[in-house]
């Protein structure tokens, strides 16, 4: 209990502080970071804890924005006035309303096919959007300007991130106290057994439509947040794009912790930020990522990190340091190289090397990747890597035994 | 005149050519346990299903407490007083033993879209759960995941979930299927138990258990039922012994 406290100190404490210490650009990163961290939660409710995978919650996201940046217009046109910082509740009742009616439809089917009529709606509302100007302004979106608000100006993204950061919280508390109340405890059952449920007398329709419909509305509250960073927005955010980052970040971050979806989607948009000059591919390492976990570890981080606290109150987390160190042995080598690789040949197949290597003749062209420049032809090169993954290679397999034999069985 | 908890007449069930259920008629006392055997394949489990909303009958009239539920969707015939145990078992495999008990508690004291207050304030739901894990013995695995648990237990606990949900009908698909000598003695008396204050229908191929434990016999061959009496009256019936019970009854 003591320590769950200092942990929440800690993380309030870094929340509140961070935005000084880093440039206004990771600012606006940091606001992102909370905006997909609430949108991730919101899918996490309905995928995760009620078992309903929606392939098209994006719809959700770009209404809530739309809806807000329409009373943000009109409250800028002096139409009427609507404190700023109450926003986010218009992309939220947006995203409730339009939750009701595709929810009513989507959860009469199951599985697969539920998903696939989300996936439908999702694509209806990409495919109107750009004719539809009046309401979402043709390709090139609406915009529109934040309104002073409580005796703040809202105009730099320090301002907006605590703004934000304050409905990520609201958001999040929300949920939590949600999967406490009986009807959350139902929610699992839903995900768990319709068939059970509904011979214990629950209506599973209503049910799921109520369920589908939060989480709309909250994807509706991420997407008024997303409003109000951007103070824009275009027909794209409805494409699938944005819900197959969804679900990436939730499977990612793991449905076993309540804030594993949130910290997924936090934590891959600020790097995806910060790995912006550095790579062009970072989905692709995104990409693996996720590959891995779900072959290896399908409860994803959230999952990883739960079963260590498993350990840590059984006692045995102690005995893991140890190995836990030597796998970063081949955790970083095998990293290494595949980065090496991917870099190496995202350069040496690309067009620029090509014309670079017909200029240099018979002299070898130097490919630049990973920050210095290297020799393609030369075996030297290939050393690095190759090394890298031997060593990997060779210790991996005694990195996992070790780690399996402290952790002794998992049921 | 007596209380018919179930009454079911000249109902029909058809599967594409082939009909399961071809005339039955049933009368179900009210507080009476009462077993309905059957060679495999007699439309036992079919009949189950009809009853409790799975799918709807074709024709016929299924009265429950007098009020027709014929075609209504299970969840309605649940909240009328009925709730039936499944012959595969069908649990929240991962949730806990006692999260099981509590969303079937839940619904007997009405908590369906309850949103607004914590579950662990609900203090008479948790305290029937905890009665509830204690009656069919789980107590040592309370906070186990229901997929976890071996076999016997589960059924215990769908058995539990059944009639906490607080329904006056109980239908009970096999709940002795799989068990061991003394987990069927304890399953028996925990039957005998819920029935003090319930009606229950009960299909069970355990000769041993339904002679001892029904109060009358129904006999279900081919879609109909061919006897409905006391134990004593099935045993020694000409048209029993040659459709099913053969030289096994002694």
């Amino acid at each position: 209990m003591k320590a769950r406290f200092v942990v929440v100190l800690l993380a309030a404490l870094l929340l509140l502080v961070l935005p000084w210490l880093v440039s206004t650009g990771f600012q606006h990163a940091l606001v992102h970071a909370i905006v997909f961290a609430v949108f991730a939660a919101s899918f996490n409710l309905a995928s995760g804890s009620g078992g309903m995978l929606s392939f098209g919650h994006a719809a959700f996201l770009a209404l809530g924005a739309f809806a807000t940046l329409h009373v943000m217009r009109a409250a800028e046109s002096g139409a009427f006035a609507f404190p700023t910082v109450l926003l986010p509740l218009v992309g939220g009742v947006a995203g409730l309303l339009v939750g009701v009616v595709i929810g009513f439809f989507a959860t009469l089917r199951s599985g697969v096919y539920f998903s696939m009529l989300t996936l439908a709606f999702a694509e209806l509302f990409h495919q109107m959007a750009p004719n539809l100007a009046g309401l979402f302004g043709g390709e090139t979106g609406i915009s529109t300007m934040r309104m002073p608000s409580l005796g703040i100006p809202f105009s730099s993204d320090l301002q907006v991130y605590y703004l934000v950061l304050a409905w990520g919280v609201l958001c999040l508390g929300l949920l939590w106290l949600y999967m406490q109340t009986p009807f959350g405890r139902l929610t699992l059952g839903v995900r768990e057994n319709e068939q059970r449920l509904k011979f214990l007398g629950f209506d599973i329709h209503a049910t799921k439509v109520i369920i589908f419909s939060l989480s709309a509305a909250i994807a509706g509250v991420a997407g008024g947040l997303l409003a109000l960073a951007n103070e824009s927005a275009n027909y794209e955010l409805f494409s699938i794009t944005y819900s197959a980052n969804v679900l990436l970040y939730t499977f990612i971050g793991g449905a076993g912790l309540f804030l594993g979806a949130p910290l997924g989607a936090a934590i891959l948009t600020l790097a995806a930020f910060a790995a912006r000059n550095e790579t062009q591919l970072w989905l692709l390492y995104q990409g693996l990522l996720f590959v891995l976990l779900m072959m290896y570890a399908p409860s994803g981080v959230g999952g990883i990190i739960a079963r260590n606290i498993e350990l840590y109150r059984e006692g045995r987390l102690r005995a893991l340091i140890k190995p836990y160190l030597f796998a970063l042995l081949p955790g970083l080598c095998l990293t290494g190289a595949v980065v090496f690789l991917c870099e190496a040949l995202a350069v040496v197949l690309s067009r620029e090397y090509a014309a670079k290597r017909l200029a240099a003749g018979d002299a070898p062209a130097l490919a630049e990747f990973l920050g210095t420049r290297w020799d393609p032809s030369a075996l030297g090169t290939w050393a690095l890597p190759a090394g890298l993954l031997f060593v990997g290679l060779a210790t991996l397999p005694l990195a996992a035994r070790m780690i399996r034999s402290a952790a002794g069985p998992h049921d | 005149m007596i209380e018919l908890a179930l009454e079911l007449a000249d109902v029909r069930k058809r599967f594409g050519s082939s009909e399961i259920i071809r005339g039955l008629n049933l009368q179900v006392r009210t507080g009476e346990i009462h077993a309905v055997i059957g060679p495999n394949g007699a439309g036992k489990s079919t009949l189950f299903n009809l009853v409790s909303g799975m799918f709807p009958a074709d024709s016929g009239s299924i009265l429950m407490n007098g009020q027709s539920i014929f075609g209504l969707p299970p969840h309605l015939i649940a909240r009328q007083g009925l709730a039936r145990s499944f012959q595969i078992t069908n649990v929240f495999p991962r949730l806990s033993v006692f999260e099981n008990i509590r969303i079937a508690c839940m619904r007997r004291r009405g908590h369906y879209f309850s949103m607004l207050r914590l579950v662990g304030r609900l203090h008479n739901v948790n305290r029937e759960t905890e009665e509830w894990v204690a009656r069919v013995q789980l107590e040592t695995v309370i906070h186990k995941p229901a997929g976890l648990l071996t076999y016997s237990e589960q059924r215990a606990l769908e058995i539990a979930m059944t009639v906490a949900s607080g329904a006056d009908i109980i239908l009970l698909d096999e709940p002795m299927a799989g068990m061991s000598r003394e987990e069927t003695a304890h399953a028996i008396a925990l039957v005998r138990t819920i029935a003090q204050q319930r009606t229950v229908l009960i299909i069970e191929h355990d000769m041993d258990v339904v002679f001892s434990l029904a109060d009358r016999i129904s006999v279900l061959v081919y879609g109909e039922i061919i006897v409905s009496d006391v134990p004593e009256q099935v045993r020694s019936n000409a048209r029993v012994q040659a459709a099913y019970l053969g030289s096994e009854v002694h």
